[in-house]
């Protein structure tokens, strides 16, 4: 599955500003994954030294939130948006 | 020559520059990272750790102060790394599934990056020593202290586990020093295979709580310590300590000992000079009677105060990596508060001029001709 993923802010400097980025997988984690295959930095960012995503992110799918505990198994199709995010971000 | 200021902030980094150390221009840089330590190689190339609860650290470098390339790499422990369980309470508060308790050792902040002898250090919380062999593309764990007994009993200071303090020795590659809150300050003689506690005659609580050490790397073993419960200096590598405090404001610590407490110390090299922040005290962290004051000690013996142009009514406090010196002739010192003041000296302190103002929370500071 090809999808887009939306990076926060803070990780788009690396990419000249670029908002979203090309992402290949059946599951979110799967596609961040994909991602930091392609972009070392990236993989620094999303995943722990346990291999694991990272606690504070979250991922918006569909109108719905996914915890970085849930994302190895959510399904995603062929042209989602994923929208990353950090799970702190509120008042 | 002029001078570079980087100054790491919650937010991101002040990049401070002036060709007289008397008019400044400033670039906002890194937006949105805290930027907690920063240092330039022998070959002008400057580095800056940046640190988030959410995505991790990263490293930056640059070669000429305006265009930030992120490094692919940066030190991480391996997955089968146990971790210290009183550091997995403290950084747990950020960590909402729990999962730090799980066991596993992390890699949470860069406290401090040192250059030397063609090689990059990093200290790390949880407290960890890394080196760079090619300019920060990859990174190894220095296992001889990382992986030595004892560490799952290190009790962390309140800022966590960090290895904030890397000191090395020109003339003797092989030896060199690291300070950890609140483990202690340790040294090798081996090029980092073993590694034994300096920390004799430091007054302590168990642990000790050293807060950053200088030194000269050309007269290496000649020591500058500020510790939790005191100032202190050694002679001779750290094997001996002595109470460093005459003419230094003594304040009664939470526990009752009386010292001079303070976070940064900076040795200015040309002059032998040295510089510290008193604070009043473990129980308020601000200069005593709101009177900002840097003092600084020639002889080596005593220390006089250096109010002017300093505020009289400042709240703020001083972190360990936020003072620097530029290492010209003479010295310019350079220092930034919790509330966003940078302050400057071009004369050893004797005048002080605030540089840039209403930045963010400031965490690290260094200065380079450049």
């Amino acid at each position: 599955m090809s999808v887009r993923v939306q990076l926060p802010p803070v990780l788009r400097n690396a990419f000249g500003g670029q908002r979203w980025l090309e992402a290949e997988g059946t599951t979110v984690c799967e596609a961040l994954r994909d991602l930091g295959q392609k972009h070392a930095s990236l993989a620094l960012h999303f995943f722990d030294e346990q291999g694991q995503v990272r606690h504070n992110i979250v991922c918006l799918h569909g109108g719905g939130i996914v915890r970085a505990r849930d994302m190895h198994a959510h399904s995603i199709q062929e042209g989602d948006e994923l929208v990353l995010t950090n799970a702190l971000a509120g008042g | 020559m002029g001078v570079a200021v980087i100054v790491g902030t919650a937010k991101g980094a002040a990049v401070l520059r002036s060709k007289d150390r008397k008019n400044w221009d400033m670039r906002f840089e890194l937006r949105g990272w805290p930027v907690t330590a920063s240092a330039r190689d022998d070959g002008g190339r400057t580095y800056a750790a940046v640190n988030s609860p959410n995505f991790g650290v990263a490293l930056f470098a640059t070669d000429d102060f305006a265009n930030w390339k992120q490094l692919e790499a940066a030190p991480r422990y391996r997955p089968e790394d146990r971790g210290n369980p009183e550091h997995h309470r403290l950084v747990a508060k950020m960590d909402f599934e729990g999962k730090l308790k799980g066991g596993g050792r992390f890699v949470d902040q860069i406290w401090t990056l040192h250059p030397a002898h063609g090689a990059l250090y990093a200290g790390v919380s949880e407290a960890g020593l890394f080196v760079s062999r090619d300019r920060g593309e990859s990174w190894q764990p220095i296992d001889g202290f990382n992986e030595q007994p004892g560490r799952e009993n290190w009790f962390p200071g309140f800022g966590g586990l960090g290895l904030h303090t890397i000191l090395t020795d020109a003339k003797h590659p092989d030896r060199m020093w690291v300070g950890i809150s609140a483990a202690g300050f340790f040294r090798s003689d081996d090029g980092g295979k073993t590694w034994t506690r300096k920390d004799e005659s430091v007054h302590s609580f168990g642990g000790n709580c050293v807060h950053h050490v200088a030194n000269n790397p050309e007269k290496a073993s000649v020591l500058y310590r500020q510790e939790h419960f005191g100032v202190y200096r050694s002679e001779d590598g750290g094997d001996s300590w002595q109470v460093w405090e005459d003419g230094l404001p003594v304040t009664e610590m939470s526990t009752g000992h009386r010292c001079s407490f303070g976070f940064p110390l900076v040795h200015d090299r040309k002059s032998g000079a040295s510089f510290v922040v008193p604070l009043d005290g473990d129980a308020y962290r601000f200069p005593r009677g709101g009177q900002l004051a840097v003092y600084r000690s020639i002889d080596g013996k005593t220390w006089h105060p250096l109010t002017n142009g300093l505020p009289a009514n400042c709240f703020a406090g001083v972190l360990r990596g936020s003072m620097a010196g530029d290492q010209m002739d003479p010295g310019g010192l350079y220092f930034g508060t919790t509330a966003g003041a940078i302050y400057a000296s071009d004369d050893l302190g004797e005048s002080w001029r605030e540089i840039a103002s209403g930045l963010p929370r400031i965490m690290s500071v260094e200065a380079y001709a450049a």
